[in-house]
């Protein structure tokens, strides 16, 4: 471990350096003014920083005392785990309340004595190598901590997620639906639904292969989640190649402008689909739904009215949209 | 010490971790003697002051325990301003140094 002991008398330097070093000691480092002492340590200039695991300091120096000094290695955040013992004659007892106060851990009476010297130079070193190990154990928690919290955030946007189109799957939509049917009742207000989906596509897949089927998929899913501009409208993959979007505070009409966007937006996508009964590319089917839902209706039967809505406009050719209405 | 004869040894025991520094530190001691007749002269007390304060400091840790006590003295007479206290601790000063006989403990 690393002591600095700062003294302005070279005798008394070289004394303690020759003690502390019998005892086995090694890296021992003089400084013989608070200056000098602030230079070794990196406090002023831009010198590489030494690190230091005691400070044995003289209280009566030329220019900047010991008190003084050890006032302002205290206040460096980088230092402060330095004990500091202060090497004091006996008329300056007086002065070690302002010692203790600026921060030093500990004082030697002058003359010193040998046997005292190396038991407080020995207790200060137990105490900062305990005070080391805490503060890194205290820094592995805190590592392990934040690489858990990030390892959460993870899973939980994982556990949201569609792993093929990258849009919410269907757990975040029945958590978020649930969520926003109760928005609903509380405001007074509409909510809608838009369920749909892809026509004919088994015998797209059965047509272009599954890969490109995959594919389609996340072309529609992603192009039709872009379409939703209110932030708190949302895309879901209900399953297979059904999807269904929840816009809170939307009501008939604003839901029909969306669906209507959705039909368009598919078609400008272009997707050829040479075995459809409906076009020459991809099309879709929407079913939707909008209710005002009172206190005892339950959520599921907006999703029952959907459901129907697009069955409707299966019945009805495809490629276009159906409305059910609810309670209003 | 007050039976002691004017010139007879005085046996300083020097501690094991202190032998090798001996040289040095007597060498300091001269230059402090010189330092304080310097002083004296302009009437420095200050650089006095400070001298005793160190011989007070780091005499009994080199097992020189009376130069530890003339440190003192010199501080305080340095302190005081009283000239010929000084200039008695001086020759204090100047005669121990003159007679001590380093040991080994």
């Amino acid at each position: 471990m690393n002591i600095l002991i700062v003294d302005d008398s070279e005798d008394q330097l070289l004394v303690l350096k020759s003690i502390l070093n019998a005892e086995g000691y090694r890296n021992i480092h003089l400084a013989e003014s608070a200056e000098k002492a602030f230079e070794f340590l990196g406090l002023e200039g831009k010198k590489k920083k030494n690190d230091i695991d005691l400070i044995l300091m003289d209280v009566t120096m030329p220019g900047i005392n010991g008190i003084e000094a050890c006032g302002k290695i205290k206040k460096e955040e980088s230092l402060r785990d330095i004990p500091i013992i202060m090497v004091t004659a006996l008329r300056e007892e007086t002065h070690l309340q302002s010692a203790f106060h600026a921060g030093a851990m500990d004082y030697i009476k002058k003359p010193i004595n040998k046997i005292e010297l190396l038991a407080r130079v020995h207790s200060a070193l137990r105490l900062k190598r305990e005070t080391d190990s805490r503060k890194e154990r205290e820094r592995e928690i805190m590592e392990m901590a934040e690489e858990l919290d990030a390892a959460n955030k993870q899973l939980t946007r994982m556990s949201y997620m569609d792993g093929l189109t990258a849009v919410p799957n269907r757990r975040y939509y029945e958590e978020f639906f649930t969520r926003e049917w109760k928005n609903a009742i509380r405001d007074d207000g509409c909510i809608s639904l838009i369920m749909f989906d892809i026509d004919y596509f088994k015998a797209y897949n059965d047509t272009y292969g599954h890969l490109n089927g995959d594919d389609c998929l996340k072309k529609i899913a992603i192009t039709l989640s872009k379409a939703l501009k209110r932030p708190r409208d949302f895309l879901c993959r209900y399953g297979g190649e059904e999807f269904i979007a929840v816009l809170p505070g939307t009501d008939k009409k604003g839901a029909l402008e969306v669906a209507n966007r959705f039909l368009r937006e598919t078609e400008k996508l272009k997707i050829k689909h040479r075995t459809s009964s409906a076009g020459k590319n991809v099309t879709i089917s929407i079913g939707v739904a909008t209710a005002k839902p009172g206190r005892r209706e339950k959520s599921s039967s907006l999703v029952n009215k959907a459901d129907e809505a697009l069955y409707q406009a299966k019945q009805s050719g495809r490629d276009c949209v159906k409305v059910v209405s609810g309670n209003n | 010490m007050a039976e002691e004869k004017w010139d007879e040894k005085i046996k300083v025991y020097v501690p094991e971790y202190a032998i090798k520094l001996i040289p040095n530190f007597i060498k300091n001691r001269e230059k402090d003697i010189k330092n304080i007749e310097d002083s004296l002269k302009k009437e420095d007390f200050e650089i006095i002051e400070r001298i005793g304060h160190s011989m007070k400091g780091s005499g009994a840790i080199y097992g020189f325990d009376r130069l530890s006590e003339v440190g003192k003295l010199l501080e305080e007479s340095a302190k005081n301003k009283n000239l010929g206290e000084i200039k008695n601790n001086l020759e204090e000063l100047k005669n121990y140094m003159g007679r001590i006989e380093i040991l080994h403990e």
